[in-house]
């Protein structure tokens, strides 16, 4: 069973210690070709947001503060925390071209570049303007953030899974283990091994007497 | 069309299998004889089957597909309300999606094409590793409450020659200490002369750790600069 972590060790993805984080997802053909094993370069500042305090999740309305489009308001697609980036979607643009061949120059399309964290502002839903939010707790106990302006609950916004599943749509396959079976409980605490339940369930009986030996 | 030439070599596998004939472990059986096959568990995951090696390959309707759909991840607290014999067989239904899903992989190296849904690999190793936890933990348990020991392989802290502090693992060996010649040479014990390379191993490690405060600290200086409102923040 330790041969597990062994291959488990072995399979995870090493960064170097200065990677510097970009649009593209670590271990993909565009970040090997962007960040080279050798490359060395002076890392970048990011601001150190503590996990509680980060307010924006993907799906959320927020409204750019500075920059190109400063005033409009977005759903944002993308976070990549590494580097306090937020990506909305179809603003702060700029164009570039994609499907390239030899002779053909490949079609404009509009490509979004992050904002920083610091440079969005979520939106309060009542009056669709930019709020300051905090994290307070609910009477029943969930964590939630209320705007400081008007004092309402803004829900974590429903975003599509990255695999595309919609947990209520979904039907089993023949591999999988149905819902209630999964959370069946069958457990009875007992003081034996796994080993020594399972041996006397398959009604195997030891008979080798262990030779004896020395432990030093 | 490259999907096709994966399936032309799944095929290729089956027929060579049903060829020679099968083969059989009588004292697999003998196992297998003796364990009820789970209500939940689908006739080609019971070990009922005879014909062990097409455990290796998918279903063969899945062959040549691009994607397979599979189900999430066992998690800990699920595997925490099974009882020890869930957990034994279910070890073993993973263990064989586990060799079918790196058959797969290594067989789509070979034939350079992408593999279905290589997720599925991940889930299972997740799943596995979850479940060694798991086990891991009721025998930890166990032990706590039986003996008092805190590891399962019994060991002690020992100076090597070299001054360092070691936690050495016991061996099982045949013959008590004294009659060990192997066990004899090595020493657990450091001589008086590498007291000065102790101390200058130790100047050494201070060294690194003040260096590294002092790194950690020039650092903060120049994000405090850099985000001046990350102070106040902080205090409130």
């Amino acid at each position: 069973m330790r041969l597990s972590a062994l291959l488990a060790l072995a399979a995870k993805v090493n960064l170097p210690p200065n990677y510097r984080y970009g649009m593209s997802k670590p271990g993909s053909m565009a970040d090997k070709r962007r960040n080279p094993p050798w490359k060395r370069q002076r890392p970048v500042l990011v601001e150190p947001i503590p996990e509680d305090s980060w307010n924006v999740f993907c799906g959320d309305i927020v409204e750019i503060l500075e920059g190109k489009d400063a005033g409009k308001q977005g759903k944002v697609v993308q976070i990549i925390r590494e580097r306090n980036w937020v990506v909305l979607e179809g603003l702060n643009t700029h164009f570039r071209y994609i499907g390239r061949s030899k002779d053909y120059r490949g079609t404009m399309i509009p490509s979004e570049a992050p904002l920083l964290f610091r440079q969005v502002k979520l939106v309060d839903p009542t009056d669709r303007k930019p709020t300051e939010v905090q994290w307070r707790f609910t009477e029943e106990g969930e964590r939630v953030r209320v705007s400081l302006r008007t004092g309402r609950i803004i829900p974590k916004p429903e975003f599509p899974r990255p695999d595309g599943i919609v947990p209520e749509q979904w039907i089993d396959g023949p591999k999988d283990t149905s819902v209630e079976d999964a959370l069946e409980r069958t457990y009875v605490p007992c003081l034996k091994t796994l080993g020594e339940e399972v041996m006397e369930a398959m009604g195997i009986v030891e008979t080798r007497r262990h030779r004896k030996v020395y432990w030093y | 069309m490259a999907a096709g030439r994966l399936i032309t070599v799944c095929r290729g596998f089956a027929t060579a299998l049903k060829g020679p004939g099968r083969f059989t472990f009588s004292l697999l059986n003998k196992i297998r004889a003796n364990i009820n096959p789970f209500h939940q568990y689908k006739l080609i995951h019971t070990t009922l089957s005879r014909k062990g090696l097409e455990e290796f390959f998918d279903d063969p309707k899945n062959w040549g597909a691009e994607t397979v759909k599979s189900g999430a991840a066992w998690t800990h607290e699920q595997l925490r309300c099974k009882s020890n014999e869930d957990l034994h067989k279910l070890w073993y239904v993973l263990l064989k999606e586990r060799n079918m899903l790196l058959t797969l992989e290594q067989e789509a190296k070979r034939q350079r094409l992408p593999m279905p849904s290589p997720e599925r690999l991940e889930k299972v190793t997740e799943s596995m590793d979850a479940l060694d936890k798991v086990v891991q933990e009721r025998d930890d348990a166990l032990r706590l409450l039986q003996t008092g020991q805190e590891y399962p392989r019994p060991g002690d802290w020992r100076k090597d020659i070299f001054g360092h502090i070691i936690w050495y693992k016991y061996k099982q060996w045949p013959i008590p200490w004294y009659l060990n010649k192997r066990y004899t040479k090595k020493k657990y014990f450091t001589m008086p002369f590498v007291d000065k390379f102790v101390r200058l191993r130790l100047e050494k490690y201070l060294r690194s750790e003040t260096k590294k405060k002092n790194l950690k600290r020039r650092k903060e200086k120049i994000l405090q600069r850099k985000f001046p409102h990350m102070s106040a923040e902080a205090q409130n």
